[in-house]
């Protein structure tokens, strides 16, 4: 059951797709993170890493959007295949 | 009658296209009070009726944790809004209709904005507007922006809906669920203890933003009489939803907000086509790998050469137009304070304001463009690796290398930066990039100094340690003024769009007329009192302006070949400015200042003339580029050189009879790139970060901290056994 289990968004390479589990953001970040739809169950697939290896691109809700290793860390996320 | 507009809508929705196709060209750019966020407002015409129309900033919500949501939810809630239009992106409709949950929550009436139907279409989005209309309550025009498709029919409704004759606006609001919705009733009820409170906004938009946790919401709660009952009820909600539904509040509500949003988009539209956006077939080259950078790079040369290389050609003309226009005055009036005044005040000021002017309008004017076709997001991402590590954000690199041309628009440029900080970090710091200006005084310095090998590399050395400073300062800043967290960077990249030429060309007016008017009155101030400190005493001598008189007099009836008469003339002019600069306030202000400057100039005592220096700094606040003349005038040498010669008169005199050794005229260099950032860039700053303060703070650390490091050059240098 490897589908199942949670990693940090991070983790994930350019192409994976994957499911909200968890913000674990405070503060600020998670009320920004939730807005832009970080929402459990939310859907997204990983674009693209910056050339310098971050932020990462990724595809959310219908649109693309940037994220850095700091932010992306912080979102728990399981694989889909 | 007139009523206002408020426009609302997330960045990248088209809201300013829109609001530029509504009130045309006529509207009014300033800050919104206490912020550096730009208000635009405008009006038109319609069946008799004038409607006001105002921007608000983009915002993703009105959660009012940023400068820019917190403006556009103080306006707003504010009674001054009679109407909201929510402009949504029909490309991106379910992340747009998030800020449109909040919007219904106002309790003022909505109509709604579908812009850029066609990007919509073309991706296979198609939308069912009535059925939209039904699911949110008010009306909902489509529109076209950039072809201002739609335009004379939103006209018209927005009329009709500020006469208050349309039934469209029903007012609704999303279901929370039943525990939520029980949750919000029982803090209504506590929020409705105050009535100020309760006026303020609708109670319910409160409760929500208290269950979401709002710093902003709280605040305002804890200034209540009823703060106590409201803070107990607010723990028992937290206390009965979390363990019941398995998330904080924020979660909750941001949760129920995508449902709505979510399931609205699958009632009225239809899914996007598979395959590859035109936008992905671009990136997939622009952030490419490899290709990303170099790509940044050779846009970022371009955008360079046209700012500073094609604006230097208006911007020589303008200078040589003044220069000639003063000249001109000079030959023509009589000697004597008015004319001093004119000359080598009011003309010079006036010329130091304008010569900005072109090369503004062309680097915002290549920025906007940049900004509007989506790829300042990605230059941003490609770079925002590097800056972070610097302590800033992505969208720093392109002010700070900007920087390297003029400051001023650099600092301008600045404004593309979202988070509060990372501008403000931006801001402060680009002043230590070397720009063109100070280009000027090495050339000269290092030309007389140094044999022309090593002038080029102390030259070069003098941009990377201006680069350095700006990225150690950053930290610094960071660190000190900062602590905590840094903002987060969650950045949108837009679907790249071709910009419409007529925003960009008012954009660029703006632009240009904003710095006129604003920094414009600052810059002439300043350069008028430089002018007083250099001029008087002397330049009130009736005497010398006499003897001056009589001189210019001999040499005319000499009758001399043209050329010899013109050399004596001027030479006669320089030996009288001379006199009077000489002897000056500042002259005076620079003797008594000058121990100042010893350990860094002058470190053996030797020198005889260091109070020249003060003087030519001084009038170097003006603008860097002066320090050079008024050293010509100071140490009375012209500053172009004879024909066949390498150095100019004044570098001769510099060498000769200053002192300076070129150790010292090392550190006069590394003091010249930081010791205050020129007039111009000081007047920017004041606009850019909204006070006196930050102005007055950038001139403060430059002075120190240019005397530090041109301190550590000289120590250094002698410690490795240079003079």
């Amino acid at each position: 059951m490897t589908q199942n289990l949670s990693i940090p968004l991070s983790d994930l390479q350019p192409g994976d797709q994957g499911e909200v589990i968890q913000v674990q953001a405070q503060g600020q970040i998670r009320q920004r993170l939730l807005e832009m739809g970080f929402i459990r169950g939310a859907r997204l697939r990983v674009e693209k890493l910056a050339p310098l290896g971050d932020p990462m691109e990724l595809v959310i809700k219908g649109y693309h959007l940037s994220l850095r290793r700091d932010e992306s860390a912080c979102i728990l996320v399981h694989r889909v295949a | 009658m007139s009523l206002t507009i408020a426009l609302a809508g997330n960045p990248n929705c088209g809201k300013t296209t829109l609001f530029n196709a509504l009130t045309g060209a006529r509207h009014h750019v300033g800050n919104w009070p206490g912020v550096t966020v730009e208000r635009r407002s405008g009006a038109f015409e319609q069946d008799g009726l004038t409607l006001e129309v105002v921007d608000l900033p983009g915002t993703y919500s009105l959660a009012a944790r940023s400068e820019d949501e917190r403006v556009a939810a103080q306006f707003l809630a504010s009674p001054e809004v009679d109407l909201v239009l929510n402009v949504l992106d029909a490309s991106n409709l379910e992340r747009n209709l998030y800020l449109s949950t909040q919007l219904l929550e106002l309790g003022k009436p909505v109509a709604f904005v579908l812009n850029m139907v066609d990007d919509a279409e073309n991706r296979g989005v198609h939308i069912d507007v009535a059925a939209l209309e039904t699911l949110l309550g008010g009306p909902v025009i489509p529109t076209v922006g950039n072809r201002a498709q739609g335009i004379p029919e939103l006209k018209a409704l927005l009329a009709v809906l500020a006469r208050g004759e349309s039934t469209r606006c029903r007012r609704i609001t999303v279901d929370y669920g039943h525990d939520i919705e029980g949750e919000l009733a029982k803090l209504e009820t506590e929020i409705c203890r105050d009535e100020k409170l309760e006026a303020a906004m609708p109670p319910r938009w409160l409760a929500l933003q208290l269950l979401e946790n709002n710093a902003e919401a709280k605040r305002r709660v804890a200034e209540s009489h009823a703060s106590e009952a409201i803070s107990q009820q607010l723990t028992k909600s937290f206390a009965f939803l979390e363990p019941h539904l398995g998330a904080d509040g924020a979660t909750l509500i941001a949760e129920r907000r995508y449902g709505f949003a979510h399931g609205l988009v699958k009632e009225v539209a239809t899914a996007p086509d598979e395959g590859r956006t035109p936008t992905a077939r671009l990136d997939a080259v622009l952030t490419h790998r490899w290709l990303g950078i170099p790509i940044f790079v050779g846009i970022l040369a371009l955008v360079y050469s046209v700012s500073f290389i094609l604006g230097k050609i208006p911007q020589d003309w303008i200078a040589e137009g003044f220069k000639a226009l003063s000249d001109f005055a000079g030959a023509h009036l009589p000697a004597g304070e008015l004319t001093s005044l004119l000359v080598d005040g009011v003309i010079p000021g006036v010329s130091a304001v304008i010569v900005f002017v072109p090369v503004i309008m062309i680097l915002m004017g290549c920025i906007a463009f940049l900004e509007d076709t989506g790829y300042m997001a990605r230059a941003a991402f490609i770079m925002d690796r590097l800056m972070h590590v610097m302590g800033l954000h992505g969208k720093s690199f392109i002010p700070l290398i900007m920087g390297s041309g003029c400051n001023v628009p650099a600092i301008q440029a600045a404004r593309t930066i979202e988070s509060r900080q990372d501008r403000l970090i931006t801001i402060l710091v680009t002043p230590l990039v070397s720009c063109s200006a100070r280009l000027q005084v090495y050339i000269v310095i290092a030309g007389t100094f140094f044999t022309p090998f090593k002038a080029a590399l102390a030259i070069i050395a003098m941009h990377f340690l201006g680069l350095g400073l700006a990225v150690l300062m950053g930290r610094i800043l960071r660190s000190a003024l900062f602590a905590g967290p840094s903002s987060p960077f969650v950045m949108e990249l837009p679907p790249y769009r071709l910009p419409v030429l007529k925003a960009t060309l008012i954009h660029m007016w703006e632009k240009g007329s904003v710095f006129l008017t604003r920094a414009g009155t600052t810059i002439f101030a300043g350069a008028t009192l430089i002018w007083f400190l250099s001029r008087y005493p002397g330049i009130a001598n009736q005497e010398w302006t006499a003897q001056y008189q009589e001189q210019r007099q001999a040499v005319a009836a000499l009758k001399l070949p043209g050329a010899e008469e013109e050399d004596r003339l001027r030479a006669l002019q320089l030996a009288h400015e001379s006199r009077i600069v000489n002897t000056s306030l500042a002259a005076r202000l620079g003797q008594k200042a000058s121990p100042l400057l010893r350990p860094i100039l002058d470190p053996d005592h030797k020198r005889a003339e260091a109070w020249k220096d003060v003087i030519a700094l001084t009038a170097g606040f003006v603008a860097k580029e002066i320090v050079v003349s008024t050293m010509a005038v100071i140490h009375q040498a012209s500053d172009e050189p004879k024909p066949g010669e390498r150095l100019s008169p004044l570098q001769v005199s510099l060498r000769d009879n200053s002192g300076l050794s070129p150790l010292t005229a090392l550190a006069f260099m590394v003091f010249t790139l930081i010791y205050t950032p020129c007039l111009g860039t000081v007047a920017m700053i004041r606009r850019e970060a909204g006070s006196w303060g930050w102005a007055g703070f950038t001139i403060a650390y430059g002075l120190v901290l240019g005397w530090g490091l041109a301190w550590i050059t000289v120590a250094a240098g002698r410690a490795l056994g240079f003079a």
